[in-house]
């Protein structure tokens, strides 16, 4: 994954009303640290830096007074209904350095007819060089059977990636799909249970008409 | 329907309305899920209902989650009855929901099946929702 180049100004003043006077200037308030250096506030771009945050795991380099400082989000405040990001929190990281990040799982291919595929783990924690990190684990469910199921340590991983996530967590599951007829009945007794009542179609009406028509012209 | 097996107590205040969700606001397991923007109260009932309409939809190709639970009992008096001689006797389970919370998640099926099987269970729940789904960054 290649790094993402974001410009950050210094922040001299802190507290909630110079924070919200940044995000009406469309930018966000962060702060960078780790390594044993002192934490650094800075403002970044506000739609650059959303932008970038739309990867998983994405390596930001960061450009502030002159100097270059790789950095990945550790973590992400967002407001729970504006898609509005409030305070991001950096951490430095080297070239060459191992770092364990949650990297997403996705599944691919068809499993066998009548199954069903659940994801029971969305990510999976790696520990990879922070320059090579993975967009995501690619987990193949082709033609597998009701009953499978996947744990972590049988995931084919990356080159260069170690497996920090327990080896016996359970990633893929393939069920087998409920029959239609136990569906249905689950769902009528559910229905009978909050009494939902279906409205009659205009062709069962009809039939039921001519059904009675005819055995009146019988009588 | 969901419905607590027992309570400390039968009779309890409202539950507060202010404020948004604090937890539960991203999707977590599923890949497509509903998303309040108002807070209410959602009774046990239209849970249920919105959670047949969207298995209906569906048929036998996803999972639905229920992320929200009916916990909170509110009561109710008799009509035409004097005020006092106490309070009313339980009447709905109601899950306190507010804006921000993702109350259904779903799984298994492709985009458009989902939006519009969570469209039709929208309609049974009493505040404005929308649909959400999982993105790279939110992990």
């Amino acid at each position: 994954m290649s790094e993402i180049k974001l410009t950050a100004e210094r922040r001299t003043q802190f507290g909630k009303g110079a924070a919200r006077k940044l995000r009406r200037a469309h930018q966000i308030p962060a702060v960078i640290y780790g390594h044993g250096t002192e934490p650094v506030h800075v403002a970044l771009p506000g739609h650059a830096t959303m932008l970038a945050l739309k990867t998983a795991n994405a390596l930001l380099s960061i450009e502030l007074e002159g100097n270059s400082t790789l950095v990945l989000a550790k973590d992400v405040q967002r407001d729970p209904i504006k898609p509005v990001i409030e305070h991001i929190d950096l951490v430095v990281v080297r070239r060459g350095e191992k770092v364990n990040v949650e990297v997403p799982v996705h599944v691919e291919g068809d499993a066998g007819p009548d199954t069903l595929v659940t994801l029971d783990l969305q990510t999976l924690e790696l520990a990879v060089e922070a320059t090579h990190i993975p967009e995501r684990v690619v987990v193949s469910v082709e033609g597998l059977e009701a009953g499978t199921q996947i744990l972590a340590a049988a995931v084919e991983l990356p080159e260069g990636a170690e497996l920090v996530t327990d080896p016996e967590a359970l990633v893929v599951n393939v069920t087998a799909q409920v029959s239609a007829e136990a569906l249905e009945e689950e769902l009528a007794e559910a229905e009978a249970e909050v009494g939902i009542e279906h409205e009659e179609s205009a062709a069962e009406v009809q039939t039921e008409e001519a059904a009675e028509a005819t055995e009146s012209t019988e009588g | 329907m969901l419905i607590p097996r027992r309570v400390k107590h039968r009779k309890q205040h409202h539950p507060g309305r202010s404020g948004a969700a604090k937890g539960g606001t991203k999707i977590a397991f599923g890949d497509y899920g509903i998303q309040a923007l108002e807070p209410a109260y959602v009774t046990n009932r239209q849970i249920e209902s919105a959670r047949i309409a969207m298995t209906r939809y569906i048929k036998r190709g996803g999972k639905v989650w229920i992320n929200i639970y009916p916990d909170r009992p509110l009561t109710k008096k008799p009509a035409e009855t004097r005020m006092g001689s106490g309070k009313g006797s339980p009447e709905w389970w109601i899950a306190n929901v507010k804006p921000g919370r993702v109350m259904f998640e779903l799984s298994g099926v492709s985009e458009p099946v989902a939006r519009e099987a969570l469209r039709l269970a929208m309609h049974k729940l009493p505040m404005k929702c929308r649909f959400v789904q999982r993105e790279g960054g939110d992990n």
